[in-house]
This record gives C-alpha cells, structure tokens and sequence, in this order.
C-alpha cells in the first residue's frame, strides 16, 4: 500500500535493509514477550498469597464432651465428629460434589443441593457425588483437647483412640 | 468572506445561532444530500451506512433483538453505576446495603428492579438474538468471525450475571455462587486454580466478594463494551445487516470497486481500497431507503419498547432479596439462576460432564458452527430450505436447552428430587 515508499523503491543497501530487519526482530520479541510477562505477573499478582479465611487446624473441646454414639456437625468448621466406643473421628461435611453443607440423616449424610447420599463413615450411596466424604486427622493436643487438622486427610476409618 | 468588522454586539446577538452550528454542521435534512450529511458529520450516526437495505429494516427479519440486547445494557450500565453510589462490597454491609436500598434510598428498590430484570432480559434477549442469527444463516461467509464474537458476548453477558448474583451477599446468592464456582473446579487440570483465582481463597467469603464485584463493575463490563463496539464495526465492514441473495444474472449494482486491480506501488485514497458496498452517485444499491430517518426511527423504536417494558416490569415487580447469608444452611434445595438451572440440572448427573464437559462441548461448537456449515444457501431467510439440516440441529439444541432449565426449575424439589409443580 505504500506505506513506507523508501522501502518499496529498493534504495536500501543490503546492509542497512538487514539490520532494520534485525532492529524489527528485536522490537517485536521484546514488545511480544513484555506483553506475555505482564500478563503472566497480573495472574502472579491476582493470587494471595495469604487468605484471610478462617484457619484448616482448630481445637474442638475434650473428648468427654463427646459421649459414645455422638454424631455432631460443628458447623462452622464444616465437619461432624463421630464417637464410636473408645474411638474418634472427624468427618468432613463439606460436599464432595459440588461444595454444599451435608447434613446429618438416619443412614448417614444427605447433601441439599444435588441429593448425594452418604452412609454413616461418609461413603457414596446415592446422587452425583464422585468421592466419600474427607476425613480429617484428628490428634490430642497437649492440655487434652481434641485438634483437627483439615489440612490432613487420613484413610477413611483411621479412629483415634480415647 | 470578506473580513467584514462586526460590533461585539453583534457577535452576541448571533451567539446562539453561532453556537447551534458550531455544534451541529447540519440543519435538519430536508434533501437526499443533506441526508447523507447528516449521517456522515454527526459523532453518534456516523456509524450507520448513509443507506441501508430495507431487509434490514423488516421487523420480522431481525425483530429488533440485537438492538434490544444493546439497549438492555446500556439500561444495565446507567442503574449499575447509580447503585454503586450505594453499595459497598463487604460481608458485613452488602446485605444491610440491599435493606437500605429497598427502605431508605429514594427509587432505591426501582433502580434495583430495574437493574435485576434487565440483566434476565438481556440474558434472554442475547440468546434470541443468537437464534436469529441461526435461524436466518446470517454467520455464514462473510460474517463468521462476528458470529464468533457474539458468542464470545453471550459468555461474557452470561459472566456478568454470574458475578452480579452474588452481590447482594444474600443466601440465594452465596449458595449458588459456592455450587457454580465448585462447578469451574471440575475444569480439567487447572480447574482448581481458576476457582481459587475467582475466589482468592479456600471458600466463598470476602475477598470472593470483592473479587466479583471487581469483574462485575470494572473488569467485564470493559471488555464487554469493546467487544461490542467490535460486534457493531464488523456488521458494516461486513457489508452489513445479512439478506437474501440477489435473483440470478442481476449484477449486484453496489459492488464496483474490486473488479479494479490494486496496484501496490501506488497510493489510494479511502475509496481505493474500500472493497465493500459503495454507494456511488447514479449507482445507487438497490432496495434501499436512507439511514436518516429510516433506520432511525426503527432504532428508536426498539429503545423505547425496551426501556417501556423494563419500567413497567421494574413497576410490578420487586426484585427478590432472600435471607441473610448462612454458611451453616443451604437452602434445600439450593438453587442457581434461572438461566443456570439447565447446567445445575446436567450437574446433578455428573459433576465434570455436566459442568464442564456437555457445556465446553456446545460452546465450541458453536464457535466452530461458521466454520463446519460453509455451504453459501438460504441466507437470510427464516428457516430456509436450504439449511433444514443445521436449522433442525440448531433447533434441538435449543429445545434441550429449554427443556433442562424448565425441569431444573419447576421439576426440582428438596435434595434435587423430582417433583411435580402441580
């Protein structure tokens, strides 16, 4: 389209055509690979590195408090402790499908959102979902209290024993 | 002109007049010229051809809903801002700020009314236009790629909603945020990354909200503007609104420029190498009226039918605003917007194939479809013969569509189980 006429007409010498061509090649590879850094450094940026949410490890009381027999859902901490004998465990009861709250029913747990279904030790038995419920290593802190760690999955059925 | 002197006077005198032409070069047109004037010195007609087919302007070809869309948002984007002079983005106050909004704000309630049903009218209204599109075989050659960016504007209005639902940091919203967000962990390999990106940390709270808010007032709507204005160039670049091909053996009269060979080593004004449509003196297009007013009024039409019908919907109905956020109880059943509920439905039978896989699926093939159905027959006709086979896919997809929203709808109960509504 002639927009560089001096280019078109062939009054460059070889010499000075190669190197605007390298000056071009140069240019081009910095402003393209700038333009990929930034982008690479907005998705670094956008990423905390610290969340603000509430902590994966809590104390959840003595094991006393939790007679043989218990299931009970600590709700903010979205899991259910489940007593059995001498045995504890947490079990999470956050929806392995798609993140919704389970509740506790008679054979197990049933989430709301999508009706999956779950025995008593968290294994699907109905609905969408994909795996069994986490569950979470549970450990006796020093002054006696139970710790969960959510940040731990242990084998469903890993009890600690009270 | 002659320097003839004026007195100060004068110049007064005249200033108002002065100041008008200053403003705008043209009279009101009374002959085709000044017509065409005015459709070429005016900032905001200049978009429009200074002709235009009068396919374009029959109301059933296009029944207006491109426009409708357009409007729809533009609606979006005046009360969106008014109601950021209210909102504020945190967990603590987004929900006292909706109460406020309804109780102590002067047309508080209204604007959000009319800003909720005008983002699920825009989301219909976008699809329909899409249907339009399909039905008429009007994304075939030359206009794939506007296809394509219309889908790419279909997401981004669809994203829009999305992060608009949470906002109002009630139980509605953050349930059906925490599934739909769950639904984007399921996307293969990076899945996880994207959602805690969207979230900014483990599960829906603050920074989520202000993660949303950001996309939902600044991030998308920038995007989607540009997008538009793209949508919009491209509809003349590709010689605009489709229509149906010329009968056999008749030249088509306003292509006259690209038998002309272009010679590189020379300079071309504009119109050298303008290869479209060219309306020249004495080889005028056939069928066709002038912009101003024609096109016009059409125009205007269709802002005033969608700004009647979003106040009197925003009249008689109240958007709704559900209890407070609680993360210990979802609703039962918890449930996304309407225009989600079709995927909620796919996703109570597979999380990854009816979250990701199915919908990933139909996106990309509609992406593709230009690209795959390339045979040139029955543009611009409404369910062409030609094109019973794609019109019927088209239309099956569509129906499937339809279908799953009604049953996620009306045919879902507590824990997602089948109910009749009756």
């Amino acid at each position: 389209m002639g927009l560089n006429p001096r280019r078109d007409a062939g009054t460059d010498s070889d010499d000075r055509a190669s190197r605007r061509r390298l000056l071009g090649w140069l240019s081009g590879v910095g402003l393209f690979g700038s333009g990929i850094l930034s982008a690479f450094s907005n998705f670094v940026f956008i990423k905390p590195r610290a969340t603000y949410g509430a902590p994966q490890r809590f104390t959840a009381g003595k094991p006393s408090d939790y007679p043989d027999g218990t299931r009970v859902a600590l709700e903010p901490r979205r899991v259910c402790i489940v007593r059995d004998g001498n045995k504890l465990a947490a079990i999470s009861t956050t929806c392995t499908h798609l993140g919704c709250i389970v509740g506790l029913s008679e054979t197990g747990f049933a989430c709301p959102c999508h009706g999956s279904r779950y025995d008593q030790d968290g294994t699907v038995t109905g609905g969408p979902a994909p795996k069994p419920l986490a569950w979470y290593k549970v450990s006796l802190a020093p002054n006696g209290e139970l710790e969960i760690d959510k940040d731990v999955e242990v084998n469903p059925g890993t009890y600690l024993n009270v | 002109m002659s320097a003839k002197k004026q007195s100060v006077l004068a110049n007064v005198r005249e200033l108002p007049s002065n100041l008008w032409h200053s403003i705008f070069r043209n009279p009101l047109p009374h002959n085709d010229v000044e017509r065409s004037a005015t459709s070429f010195t005016n900032f905001f007609l200049h978009i429009h051809p200074v002709k235009v087919n009068k396919n374009t302007l029959r109301p059933i070809y296009t029944m207006g809903l491109g426009l409708m869309s357009f409007f729809l948002f533009v609606i979006l984007v005046v009360s969106g801002i008014l109601l950021m002079f209210y909102y504020v983005p945190s967990t603590e106050q987004a929900y006292d700020r909706m109460l406020d909004l309804r109780g102590s704000v002067a047309f508080g309630t209204f604007l959000r009314n009319m800003h909720r049903w005008a983002a699920h009218g825009m989301v219909a209204v976008v699809f329909f236009h899409m249907c339009r599109v399909f039905f008429t075989g009007a994304y075939k050659r030359p206009r794939e790629f506007n296809w394509v960016l219309g889908v790419v504007l279909l997401l981004i209005t669809l994203f829009l909603s999305f992060t608009g639902y949470l906002l109002p940091w009630d139980q509605l919203a953050f349930w059906a945020i925490t599934v739909g967000t769950a639904i984007a962990g399921y996307a293969p390999l990076i899945g996880k990354q994207i959602r805690f990106l969207l979230l900014g940390d483990a599960s829906v709270g603050q920074e989520a909200l202000l993660r949303f808010y950001v996309l939902h007032v600044a991030l998308l709507p920038a995007i989607a503007t540009l997008l538009i204005a793209i949508h919009f160039w491209r509809i003349r670049k590709d010689g605009g609104l489709s229509r149906p091909a010329r009968a056999e053996g008749k030249p088509e009269l306003s292509i006259s420029v690209q038998a002309v060979e272009l010679d590189p080593k020379r300079t071309y004004g504009l119109q050298g190498l303008v290869r479209g449509p060219l309306v020249k003196v004495g080889n005028v297009p056939e069928n066709s009226v002038y912009s101003w007013p024609n096109l016009l009024i059409a125009e205007l039409f269709a802002l005033v039918v969608t700004l009647a019908i979003i106040l009197i919907v925003s009249l008689l109905f109240n958007a709704p605003l559900e209890e407070p956020v609680n993360v210990m109880h979802p609703p039962n059943p918890a449930k996304a917007p309407w225009y989600f509920l079709g995927l909620q439905e796919m996703v109570s039978y597979s999380a990854f194939w009816g979250g990701v896989g199915v919908p990933g699926l139909f996106v990309l093939l509609l992406i593709l479809t230009p690209y795959l159905d390339r045979s040139p027959g029955g543009v611009g006709l409404w369910f062409s013969r030609k094109r019973l086979l794609a019109n019927t896919v088209f239309l099956t997809f569509v129906i499937v569509n339809i279908a799953f929203i009604v049953i996620g709808t009306f045919f879902r109960g507590p824990n997602w189980s089948f109910v009749t509504p009756w």
